[in-house]
């Protein structure tokens, strides 16, 4: 237990958790940033970003490591290797938050937990994973344990898109399996991911109105069972592996009965001040509802919350107004 | 490049280190590429200093030791595999969301 009053706790430093950070240091904000692992959140693990506006290209481990390095720069303090279990609104009006056996306390805190894999939750996913015997969900780490071999992959956004062109670099035969006819994901990525399915060596095939209803296998994976949407029809799909990339589920878990969520685990925001239902706490990022799940969003939240903190600060029983334009937390 | 703690392991040295170890071993299997393995690296160095004497902590760079990740059918990073009196105990794939508590938990049942 330590006596520092901090003036912001950032929950995660993923880019939601460090655009705040960056913000709220520069402002000369008593800032600290507690993350469960390491800075970077999900977007450590990709090797490709090309859709941050005013970066033609980057990685994720570049892109993030030149964030913390900004933001520690200006003095905000960032704790990897804790992990955040309780949030508390305490009599003075400050917050409180738990990590490992500690107590840190501010006067305002901004949750920017990111979110983790979505499961397919069919027969055989939890076991092969476990024994990392041919189930992932990260392509960029496993391909190239795929060399010469023929996997499956799951998904209909840009993850999956992605990741399945990676994968074709690696493997024999890639075959992404989706459950709509079409993607959700950029047109440009569907366009590339049209382009390598046409090629005539059949090395990655797209099936759509699919999805899996079983992992199988002796050992290790040796075939999905794959049914059509449409028409009922099941056949037993042959293959070394399967990626999943269905999507995010957020990592609220811990902030059930403390801030208001929704049913499926998103914290309640007004959208415009990403103020939750506990006051001095703002949301921020992939765990918020409303979110659009991307890089640039999260940071976008990180910054608002930011900005909009201040006011909080200027006058704590503006918690409960409404969103107006007397307000604009920026200035005008 | 093996930090304190924290032994490289190729493929001839295996058996020594790892099979021949008289306290047991937790072998992550790990690759430059991969993201969450650089999120366990600390974990495990933390470990490593922790555990001193009770547990010995090797890494094998699966990029650098093909044979080896095939031999012991790798198909995921990281993946760490606990040895004790040469026989594999136990294993983990992956970082789970409380990796360091996961991880002991799942080793101490095995120290003496």
């Amino acid at each position: 237990m330590t006596d520092t009053v901090y003036d912001v706790i950032i929950v995660g430093a993923g880019p939601a958790g460090l655009g705040c950070a960056l913000y709220a240091a520069r402002d000369r904000l008593k800032t600290l940033v507690i993350e469960k692992m390491i800075p970077g959140g999900q977007i450590y693990n990709t090797d490709r970003i090309e859709n941050y506006p005013g970066i033609v290209r980057v990685d994720g481990p570049g892109l993030i490591d030149q964030m913390q390095k900004q933001v520690e720069s200006f003095g905000a303090m960032i704790s990897p290797g804790c992990e955040v279990t309780a949030l508390e609104k305490r009599k003075d009006g400050n917050v409180a938050v738990l990590c490992g056996g500690d107590t840190h306390v501010a006067r305002a805190v901004v949750l920017a937990l990111g979110s983790q894999y979505r499961r397919l939750s069919v027969p055989g996913e939890e076991e092969f994973r476990n024994a990392g015997a041919g189930v992932s969900y990260c392509g960029t780490c496993d391909a190239p344990f795929f060399r010469g071999k023929e996997v499956v992959s799951v998904g209909g956004g840009n993850t999956a898109i992605e990741e399945t062109l990676h994968l074709a670099k690696y493997t024999r035969k890639v075959t992404l399996v989706h459950r709509r006819d079409e993607f959700r994901a950029d047109k440009v990525l569907t366009e590339e991911l049209r382009l390598e399915a046409a090629k005539p060596d059949g090395h990655l095939v797209i099936r759509y109105d699919t999805i899996i209803t079983a992992i199988q296998g002796e050992g290790t994976v040796q075939s999905v069972k794959l049914k059509n949407v449409k028409t009922g029809q099941e056949q037993d799909y042959p293959c070394d592996g399967v990626f999943v990339f269905v999507g995010m589920v957020p990592n609220t878990g811990f902030l059930k009965g403390i801030v208001q969520l929704t049913e499926h685990g998103f914290i309640r925001v007004d959208c415009a001040y990403l103020r939750t239902s506990m006051p001095g706490v703002f949301a921020a990022g992939d765990c918020r509802i409303g979110a659009a799940m991307q890089l640039v969003t999260a940071v976008a939240d990180g910054v608002n919350a930011a900005i909009t903190m201040k006011q909080y600060f200027r006058d704590p029983r503006w918690w409960h107004k409404p969103v107006t334009d007397e307000i604009q937390p920026g200035g005008w | 490049m093996a930090e304190e703690g924290l032994i490289e392991v190729t493929e001839d040295k295996f058996e020594d280190e790892v099979l021949r170890s008289e306290v047991p071993v937790l072998v992550d299997y790990w690759a430059p590429w991969c993201g969450p393995c650089k999120m366990a690296a600390p974990v495990l160095e933390r470990i490593a200093g922790e555990y001193e004497g009770r547990l010995k902590v090797c890494k094998i760079n699966v990029d650098e030791e093909r044979e080896v990740a095939s031999k012991h059918r790798i198909m995921s990073v990281p993946t760490m595999f606990l040895f004790k009196n040469g026989a594999l105990v136990d294993q983990i794939v992956g970082v789970t969301p409380n990796f360091e508590n996961d991880l002991k938990r799942r080793i101490e049942p095995y120290l003496d």
